[in-house]
C-alpha cells in the first residue's frame, strides 16, 4: 500500500516544532508517514486524534482525570489505545454497550496490537448472563420433558457449538441467544450457580474468562460489569476485574444512569415468592417435622400476590411516595411485613439443620432489612419506585446523586481515568457529566469532527408542522416529508420518541409509499440493519435503541428524521430522581437535566447520519419547539454546524445535488 | 408610542435581501434586549424569507421565533406576519409597505426608509399615517454596528 507523501516537508518539520509543546511521544504514531499509517490499510492522519492521544497519554503519566468529546471520525479508538497499550501499564477499558465491546476487542484492539507489537496478554470480560453455563445445559439435557421441539432442537445445536468454543460467549450463537425460552436455560444467576462445588468448576467459561481477565494487562469490560464490580469491591466480598493503574471509559455519556442503578437497591416479588418455593422445598425434603414452615411461607406468598394486585395496570412504573399513602397499600405493607418477620422466626427456629434452610434465613434477613429500607419513603436523598410487570412487582430506591461516591472512588484508586464519548458536553461545556460524577477537577477536551458539515449535511425544522398533540400528526407528517423521502429514494431513519408513535408512522408510510419499512420490533435490531442495508431504498421506523450506537456508512442512509424533541416522560423514576436531587441544590431541573439530557440524545440520533468524509444527508426534526422557543438555542448549539434551512423545498435541492 | 425609521443606504431598495438582512439583525437586537416583537411582512413568501434568515443564524444570535398560522402552543418571542393582528406587543416591526392600522397598540415601532425611489414614496406615505394616528417620529441612519437600545 502507498504510504501518503508530504508534498513540501518543510512545513511539515515546522508544524511538528510549533505542536511540539503540546503534543507528547504517541502523537508521533499518528503523522501521515508515522507507524500507523504505515502498518494500517487506509489510516487517515487527523490533528485532533494526534491531540487526544496526546492528551490521554500526559493523563496517564500524571495520573490524572480527562474528559474528551470526540466529535464523530475524530478516531477517538485508537487515539486512547494507542497511549494506554504505550503506557505498559495495566488497563481497563469499559464500553457502554456490549456491541462496542466487541468491536474494540475484535478489531480495533488487535489492529493497534499488530501495529505497535505489543505483547502483553489482554482479556474479554463480560457478565455472568453472557456465558454459557454447562452445568445448567447439561442438567437440563436430563430432565427435558415438556419443552417445545424447537427448543430441544436449538439446545442440541447450542451443544454442538459449545463442543469447539473457547470463549463460551452466547453472543456468537446469533438471535438464538436472546430468545426468553432459551437464554435462562443456558446461562446461570447469582442464585442458581453452584460455585465452586459445580462438577463443571474446572471447564467453566465465566470462571476462565474471569480468570483471564485477572491475568491480563490489559481487559475489555462494559460499564454494567464495571458498576457491578465497584459495588463488590465495596462489600468486601472479593472482585471481578482486576485493579488497573488506567481506567478508560467509552461512550462515557451512559455511565452516570448505569452508577445510578447499581449504586441503587431493589426488592422483587420475585425474589420473595423464590425464597417460598425454596422454604416449602425445604419443608418436604429435610425439615419435615415443622409443618410451621410451610404454613408461613405460604402466608407470604399470599399477602405478596395481594399486593401486586394493590398495584392497577398491566405494565407500569411511578413513584412510591404517594402510592404507600393510599388506604390499601397502608394496610399490606405492615401485613407483608409481619409475614416476613413470621417466617424469618420460624426459620430461625430451623436454623444449622440443613443448608437450604440456612440460606432462607440468610437470605430472607437481607429482604427484610432491604424492605424496612425502602418503605421509609420519606428519607431524603433517594428516589424510590415501582415497576410493575403482569405477574410481579420490583420496589426500588434510587440514589439522587452519585457524585460523591464515584469520586471518592477515583480518589481511592491511584489511577489514570479517561471518560471519553461522542456526546459529552452540552452547548460546549462539560458541567452536566460532571455533576453527574463528581470529577470537578478533571481536564477537559473537545475535539470537533473532522468532517465538513456545512457542505456534507443540511438540518430542517419543516414550516407549518402539525401540533405535536394533533391527532392527525402521523398522516399529516407522511404527507409532508414522503416528497423528501422520495427525493432521497428512501434510505431513511425515521426516529421516534415513543412506541406508539413508531407504529404510527410505520402503518402510515405502508399505506401512502411504496418503499420497504422496516420497523423495530418485527424483527431483531441486528437484522433489521442487515435488511436496511440489503434493501438500499428502505425506510426504518424505530425508537431509541436505534438513537445510539448504530453505524451505517455511505449512502445507504442519507436522511435522518425525528418526530419530537427527545425529552425524557416525566415520570421516568431516573430523570424524577435527578431532578429531585437538582431542586435540593437549589437548580432548575428543566434547564440543568431535562434539556442537557434531550440535547444529548438528540445529538445521539443526529449522529447516526455522517459517519464518514464522503457521506452526505439531511436531518429532519418535526418539533416546531426548537425554532419558536428560547431553549432552541441549546439544541441548535449543540449539533454538528450543518446548514439550516426551514424550507423542505431547500431540502430536497440540497438531495439533487448529491446525485 | 413613538416610531423610528432607519434610512438605508441608497443601494438597499425596498423588497432586497439586504433590507431583510438588516431588518433581521434589528430584529435580533431587540429580542436579545427582552422585548417581544411583532413582525410584519409585504406577504407569506416575504415572512418566510425573513424566518429563513433567522433560522440560518449563528447559534450565538439565535432568535427564537414563529410564522403566524404555526400558532405555537406558547407564543414565541418573535411573532412573524403578513396580516395585522389584534394582539398587543411591545414592538413591532413593520417590513410591509403600507403601515398597518394597529400600530397604535405597540409601544414601539421600527421601519425603514429604502435607498429605491418607489420605496422611499411608500416609506413617506407610512411616515404620515404614523403622524396622524399621534405617533411620535424619528428617524437615523442606519449602521450595522452595535446600537444601544436603551
Amino acid at each position: 500500500m502507498p504510504v501518503s507523501s508530504t508534498p513540501n516537508s518543510t512545513s511539515f518539520e515546522s508544524s511538528q516544532q510549533e505542536s511540539q509543546s503540546s503534543l507528547k511521544a504517541s502523537a508521533a504514531y499518528f503523522e501521515s508517514k508515522g507507524t500507523l499509517a504505515q502498518r494500517i490499510d487506509g489510516f487517515a492522519p487527523r490533528s485532533q486524534q494526534q491531540d487526544m492521544a496526546s492528551a490521554v497519554e500526559q493523563c496517564i503519566e500524571s495520573q490524572a482525570t480527562l474528559l474528551v468529546e470526540a466529535g464523530t471520525g475524530t478516531g477517538k479508538t485508537f487515539a486512547y489505545l494507542l497511549p494506554a497499550l504505550l503506557s505498559g501499564k495495566k488497563v481497563v477499558i469499559s464500553t457502554g454497550s456490549k456491541a462496542l465491546q466487541d468491536q474494540l476487542f475484535q478489531k480495533d484492539l488487535p489492529t493497534v496490537q499488530a501495529a505497535i507489537d505489543y505483547a502483553m496478554p489482554v482479556a474479554l470480560l463480560k457478565g455472568r448472563s453472557n456465558y454459557l453455563c454447562i452445568e445448567r445445559v447439561n442438567s437440563f439435557a436430563h430432565r427435558s420433558g415438556g419443552q417445545s421441539p424447537q427448543v430441544l432442537a436449538e439446545l442440541v445445536k447450542i451443544k454442538a457449538w459449545s463442543a469447539g468454543n473457547r470463549s463460551g460467549d452466547i453472543s456468537e450463537l446469533g438471535p438464538i441467544a436472546e430468545r426468553a425460552d432459551i437464554f435462562p436455560l443456558i446461562t446461570s444467576t447469582n442464585d442458581n450457580c453452584l460455585g465452586r462445588e459445580c462438577a463443571n468448576y474446572d471447564d467453566c467459561y465465566l470462571v476462565k474468562a474471569r480468570s483471564r481477565a485477572m491475568e491480563a494487562q490489559l481487559v475489555v469490560v462494559n460499564h454494567h460489569l464495571f458498576m457491578a464490580d465497584m459495588v463488590v469491591k465495596e462489600s468486601g466480598f472479593g472482585e471481578l476485574i482486576p485493579e488497573a493503574e488506567v481506567y478508560l471509559f467509552d461512550e462515557a455519556h451512559q455511565l452516570p444512569d448505569i452508577a445510578i442503578q447499581y449504586f441503587g437497591q431493589s426488592l422483587s416479588s420475585r425474589q420473595i415468592l423464590d425464597l417460598c418455593n425454596d422454604v416449602e422445598l425445604a419443608y418436604r425434603t429435610e425439615l419435615y417435622d415443622m409443618a410451621q414452615l410451610a404454613k408461613a411461607a405460604k402466608k407470604l406468598s399470599l399477602s405478596v400476590r395481594d399486593f401486586r394486585v394493590a398495584f392497577e395496570g398491566e405494565r407500569d412504573r411511578g413513584d412510591l411516595r404517594p402510592l404507600f399513602k393510599r388506604p390499601k397499600f397502608a394496610q399490606q405493607l405492615p401485613s407483608i411485613r409481619e409475614d416476613m418477620g413470621f417466617l424469618q422466626s420460624v426459620l430461625k427456629l430451623a436454623l444449622s439443620r440443613c443448608e437450604l434452610g440456612d440460606s432462607c434465613y440468610e437470605r430472607l434477613c437481607k429482604f427484610i432489612s432491604l424492605f424496612d429500607k425502602i418503605v421509609q419513603v420519606n428519607a431524603s436523598g433517594n428516589s424510590y419506585w415501582y415497576e410493575t410487570t403482569r405477574i410481579h412487582f420490583t420496589l426500588h430506591l434510587t440514589p439522587l446523586n452519585v457524585s460523591e461516591r464515584f469520586d471518592q472512588e477515583l480518589e481511592q484508586r491511584k489511577a489514570a481515568w479517561i471518560f471519553t464519548s461522542a456526546t459529552l458536553a452540552v452547548n460546549g461545556g462539560f458541567e452536566h457529566f460532571q455533576n453527574q460524577l463528581g470529577l470537578a477537577s478533571a481536564t477537559t477536551l473537545l475535539l470537533d469532527s473532522p468532517f465538513d458539515y456545512a457542505q456534507q449535511s443540511m438540518f430542517c425544522v419543516p414550516r407549518y408542522l402539525p401540533q405535536l398533540r394533533d391527532p392527525k400528526i402521523d398522516q399529516k407528517l407522511a404527507d409532508m416529508l414522503l416528497p423528501v423521502i422520495e427525493a432521497n429514494q428512501g434510505r431513511c431513519f425515521f426516529l421516534c420518541t415513543s412506541h406508539s408513535m413508531t407504529q404510527k408512522m410505520a402503518a402510515v408510510l405502508r399505506e401512502k409509499s411504496n418503499f420497504t419499512i422496516l420497523v423495530q420490533g418485527e424483527a431483531a435490531k441486528g437484522e433489521l440493519l442487515e435488511s436496511f442495508i440489503e434493501d438500499g431504498n428502505a425506510i426504518l421506523v424505530a425508537t431509541s435503541s436505534f438513537w445510539e450506537g448504530v453505524d451505517v456508512r455511505g449512502q445507504a442512509l442519507s436522511c435522518v428524521i425525528i418526530d419530537k424533541l427527545p425529552f425524557s416522560a416525566p415520570d421516568d423514576p431516573m430523570l424524577v430522581a435527578k431532578s429531585e436531587d437538582c431542586k435540593m441544590r437549589g437548580g432548575d431541573p428543566f434547564a440543568q437535566v431535562y434539556l442537557p439530557e434531550a440535547a444529548i440524545a438528540l445529538k445521539q440520533g443526529v449522529g447516526r447520519l455522517i459517519r464518514d468524509h464522503t457521506d452526505r444527508g439531511v436531518v429532519i426534526v418535526c418539533d416546531p419547539r426548537m425554532v419558536h422557543r428560547d431553549y432552541g438555542e441549546l439544541f441548535v448549539a449543540s449539533l454538528p454546524p450543518m446548514k439550516r434551512t426551514r424550507d423542505l423545498q431547500q431540502l430536497i435541492k440540497f438531495i439533487h445535488e448529491s446525485d | 408610542m413613538n416610531a423610528k425609521f432607519y434610512i438605508m443606504s441608497g443601494s438597499v431598495s425596498a423588497d432586497s435581501s439586504e433590507l431583510d438582512e438588516a431588518a433581521c439583525q434589528i430584529i435580533s437586537r431587540h429580542y436579545r434586549n427582552g422585548e417581544k416583537v411583532f413582525v410584519l411582512a409585504n406577504s407569506q413568501q416575504h415572512a418566510e424569507r425573513i424566518d429563513e434568515i433567522l433560522w440560518r443564524f449563528d447559534t450565538a444570535q439565535f432568535v427564537p421565533h414563529s410564522l403566524s398560522g404555526e400558532n405555537p402552543q406558547q407564543a414565541s418571542p418573535v411573532e412573524i406576519a403578513w396580516q395585522p393582528v389584534n394582539a398587543r406587543r411591545q414592538t413591532l416591526i413593520n417590513l410591509a409597505s403600507s403601515a398597518p392600522n394597529t400600530a397604535t397598540y405597540y409601544q414601539q415601532i421600527i421601519d425603514f426608509v429604502p435607498g429605491d425611489e418607489a420605496g422611499k414614496k411608500q416609506a413617506r406615505d407610512r411616515y404620515r399615517l404614523y403622524r396622524q394616528m399621534g405617533i411620535q417620529l424619528e428617524t437615523l441612519t442606519y449602521n450595522d454596528e452595535f446600537e444601544d437600545l436603551s
